[in-house]
């Protein structure tokens, strides 16, 4: 009777190998069917996870929390009080996803440490401290809000700063989202429509995107020519209809196509004031390649930047590959000149900062659970972009552009406000339409970016990006 | 392998329990506590105990059995305590009570080997019938003993004595009682089953003989109409079926006996609406998954979630599985730790059955070798029936996994069946 035994036990291998290959089939092979099934609890639990920190703004703005599971207070859900005006700064923490912007890169300081890994069990029985960290932002809630809500429909950006330490006031990029549907139980089709949106809503414009930045190169080219002691204010420039480049039948115009001036001679500051490519190209010119790229590096283009979030480096051409009409076209700011709206506020902020550009922060301070601090930013200056002496001429320059030049509608009543604005040669579509700025011009507080990009084909950096410019400044300036 | 190797594994065991429980507590943001001592102090008592036993009444026992019971006792237990540290806190409780039982066993049969069960056997066939029917006592009534109704299976017991309540499944303890009876009964009778007779070509068994099938099958039906439940039904009819088969090497004993039960379970799923229930869940567990398919879901979207390497001890959340300290614990087990644990665990309870019929096969006496074959055989094919059921291989039986589940009438029977086999296969090396 061994027999039947040995077929009995035989059927019951036979079995338990169907039930390896069973589970092998659900843990191993139709694991995401079952995973992450919208009917899976799990897919809505993990939304909900482990607690992370606060992240709260420089006047005590909760942005980001973590609730507690009240069915289990070992779960915490994620939740972006402030959604999308935050998001292209704080991002969102996914277990389907991962992390995004602040709560990707801080991830260490705001996840609990309670995981379980060696060094986690290690820390846990030397008594240290696994609660997760908070951060606190420079950023000012009613300012970010006024930046937002100013912005309205348009696609773009606007970054202040704080030009005396390099505080990120604001920070905004338009379409936004909110974050709090990659913790939605239908995150992933979400998420996926968020993706193919031509919009971009998920890229952080202000720090992520580089954009030609038209005339408000010019305060560079200006600060360039007049640290060399190539040209001042005064200085007059013949003022032709037109620029023809160098070796070639095309020409450079003014945005009017006519003359800068009475067709004469003009003042570099009157060119400054009306943005005169023609005037600008020609002293583009007579600076050089090697001495704008210097100025430009000065500035913080093609240099790494240091920053709390990812961020693109501003761009101009090595001199080598500046011929004539490309350093004339890169002296109004195109060709291949690119440039991240954080990048031109921290042009205008180290105007405003006697020549010193500070190092930009968005993260002032990370606090432990207890409320101590752990580490706390000190400003320091980045570069020294061009001397006091040039920063004030300059400033005087950008204070009339507001005055009476270009940027006329970024005024703010009773208060002395310096800007330039620009405008990118858009050859279809809207173009890049800027404002660069700070104010108050004998002791600035705030410096900013702003870029609109969906202006329309008319849109310029005075009609467009000014106003927007203006009533921010308005609103610091003026509470 | 020797006992001592056995004793190094049984500390294995035991550690893995303890530092299973240490492992949960600071997943769940605690640290280890009075749990850890206490369950290194139960599992080295439980199977310090029956190691000793071994040592002294069965010491040529075979030493693979006692190991892959506490290691799957031991996982077992540290998700029993993961999901609900109640339910932990009585099995260790129950752990102790079936290795003392076991352990008396082994005392009990130190001189005389298992043979005295062979002389009671109708005392055996008595309580197995007794106990299948204690569950379809009413629920409510002056006797302390009452039939439960749980997922409207009748399955359960209940035994109250004042403050005291205790739930049990009598069909665990009964099915050991029913295979000790089979073994001696067909030990008896085997030549006589074994005859058979022509019928022009082909060649049957005396039909006399079907008749203990027919009525075999008919109570089968019964406790599947009773308790509305297949899982019982189907073990104790297998059980049946496949030790007739061993006995005669009858196949005829197998076909008659399967086509039998598969037109009663194929008439019970048209007939009761709770079978139907459980293979419309099988077959289509997406179309209604808030209730019909929602059992079988959790428990594979538990699996799934798990993955390869699973979520980790006491990270994952099998509590959001229903039953999942009892029928589903192999699903707790294949999210938290992944398909790594389900496959140790699946290939543990191979190697437990592997073990058991080596024990059959080199059994020299009828009795011995029916006995530890219908004893491996239950406890491998209720694994194989409760994992192929919450896996969605097989529809889902309400019947526990041996020595994981949380549940005394289950622990009791399967350290029984381990003592018994360890016993036999004593026996056969002396």
């Amino acid at each position: 009777m061994n027999g039947p035994i040995r077929r009995i036990a035989g059927f019951l291998f036979i079995a338990f190998g169907l039930l390896l290959l069973n589970v092998t089939y659900i843990q191993a092979i139709a694991t995401s069917k079952y995973r992450d099934n919208p009917l899976n609890p799990r897919v809505a639990a993990s939304i909900s996870g482990k607690e992370r920190g606060l992240i709260i703004t420089a006047d005590g703005t909760v942005v980001a929390r973590s609730i507690a599971d009240p069915d289990d207070p070992s779960r915490f859900t994620r939740e972006y009080p402030e959604g999308s005006v935050y998001a292209p700064i704080v991002g969102y923490s996914s277990l389907l996803f991962g992390d995004e912007g602040l709560e990707r890169v801080y991830a260490d300081d705001l996840r609990s440490r309670r995981d379980l890994t060696l060094s986690d069990v290690i820390n846990a029985l030397m008594g240290r401290d696994l609660r997760p960290k908070s951060l606190e932002l420079t950023i000012d809630n009613d300012l970010q809000q006024t930046a937002f809500d100013a912005m309205g429909d348009n696609t773009g950006a606007v970054v202040a700063i704080d030009p005396t330490t390099g505080a990120v006031l604001a920070m905004v990029s338009t379409p936004s989202y909110d974050p709090e549907v990659m913790l939605a139980p239908n995150a992933t089709e979400l998420r996926n429509a968020l993706l193919d949106d031509p919009e971009e809503p998920l890229a952080n414009r202000a720090v992520s995107r580089t954009y030609p930045p038209g005339s408000t190169f010019k305060v560079l080219v200006a600060s360039s020519a007049v640290e060399n002691g190539i040209a001042g204010p005064t200085t007059t420039f013949d003022d032709p209809l037109e620029f023809p480049l160098p070796g070639s039948t095309s020409t450079i115009r003014n945005y009017d196509r006519g003359p800068c001036g009475d067709g004469t001679t003009v003042t570099l500051s009157e060119a400054f004031r009306k943005s005169c490519n023609t005037i600008f190209a020609t002293l583009g010119l007579q600076v050089g390649a090697q001495s704008l790229y210097d100025t430009a590096v000065s500035f913080s283009f093609d240099e790494p930047m240091r920053f709390d979030l990812p961020t693109q480096q501003s761009f101009f051409p090595d001199p080598s590959d500046l011929d004539g009409p490309a350093l004339a076209q890169s002296s109004i700011g195109e060709r291949d000149v690119r440039a991240t709206p954080l990048g031109m506020a921290l042009v205008a902020a180290a105007i405003a900062n006697d020549g010193n550009l500070m190092q930009p922060y968005l993260v002032s301070r990370i606090v432990d659970a207890t409320g101590e601090t752990v580490s706390q930013v000190t400003p320091e200056i980045r570069t020294t972009a061009v001397s006091a002496a040039t920063a004030t001429i300059i400033s005087q320059m950008m204070e009339e552009v507001v005055a009476s030049g270009t940027g006329t509608r970024a005024t703010v009543p009773n208060v002395r406000v310096a800007g330039k604005t620009g405008t990118s040669d858009a050859s279809s579509g809207s173009p890049a339409v800027w404002f660069i700025g700070f104010a108050p011009v004998d002791d600035p507080t705030i410096a900013i970016a702003v870029v609109v990009l969906n202006g329309g084909e008319d849109a310029t950096g005075g009609s467009v990006a000014a106003p927007i410019a203006g009533q921010i400044l308005g609103h610091w300036l003026q509470p | 392998m020797n006992r001592d190797a056995e004793a190094a594994l049984l500390v294995g065991a035991t550690v893995i329990a303890s530092l299973g429980v240490g492992l949960v507590n600071l997943a769940q943001g605690g640290t280890f506590d009075a749990q850890v001592a206490l369950t290194f102090f139960v599992f080295a008592a439980a199977f310090g105990a029956l190691h000793v036993a071994l040592r002294r009444w069965a010491p040529a026992a075979s030493p693979y059995l006692l190991p892959l019971g506490s290691v799957l006792a031991a996982i077992g237990f540290v998700e029993v305590y993961r999901i609900d540290p109640h339910f932990a806190g009585l099995q260790r409780w129950w752990l102790l009570i079936a290795a003392g039982l076991a352990t008396l066993l082994l005392a009990l049969f130190r001189n005389t080997g298992v043979a005295p069960l062979r002389r009671y056997r109708y005392m055996f066939l008595a309580a197995a019938v007794g106990l299948l029917m204690l569950p379809m006592l009413p629920t409510s009534w002056g006797f302390p003993v009452r039939g439960v109704i749980v997922n409207g299976s009748r399955l359960w017991t209940t035994f109250t004595l004042g403050p005291l309540r205790l739930n049990f499944q009598p069909g665990e303890i009964a099915k050991l009682a029913l295979v000790v009876f089979l073994a001696s009964y067909l030990a008896e009778r085997q030549p006589a089953l074994a005859e058979s007779r022509k019928i022009g070509k082909v060649t049957v068994p005396e039909p006399r003989h079907l008749i203990p099938v027919a009525i075999a099958s008919i109570a089968a039906f019964g406790l599947l109409v009773s308790q509305r439940d297949l899982g019982a039904s189907l073990l104790l009819f297998a059980v049946f079926v496949t030790m007739l088969y061993a006995a005669t090497e009858r196949t005829a004993y197998l076909a008659v006996g399967s086509s039998m039960f598969l037109a009663g379970t194929a008439a019970a799923a048209f007939t009761f609406s709770h079978v139907a229930r459980r293979f419309e869940a099988w077959l289509r567990p997406f179309a209604d998954p808030a209730d019909t398919g929602y059992q079988i879901l959790q428990s594979l979207f538990a699996l799934g979630s798990g993955s390869l390497s699973g979520s980790g001890l006491g990270v994952g959340t099998p509590d959001r599985i229903p039953a999942a300290w009892t029928d589903f614990i192999f699903s707790a087990v294949g999210e938290e730790l992944g398909l790594a644990g389900s496959v140790a665990v699946i290939a543990m309870y191979a190697l437990l059955v592997a073990v058991g019929v080596g024990i059959a096969l080199r059994s020299r006496d009828l009795f011995r070798k029916l006995l530890a074959f219908g004893l491996a055989f239950t406890l491998g094919l209720q694994s194989f029936l409760i994992i192929a059921g919450v896996t969605r291989l097989l529809p889902l039986t309400g019947i526990t996994l041996p020595f994981m589940s949380y549940g005394g009438s289950s622990l009791v029977a399967n350290f029984l069946i381990l003592a018994l086999l360890a016993r036999i296969s004593h026996e056969e090396r002396t």
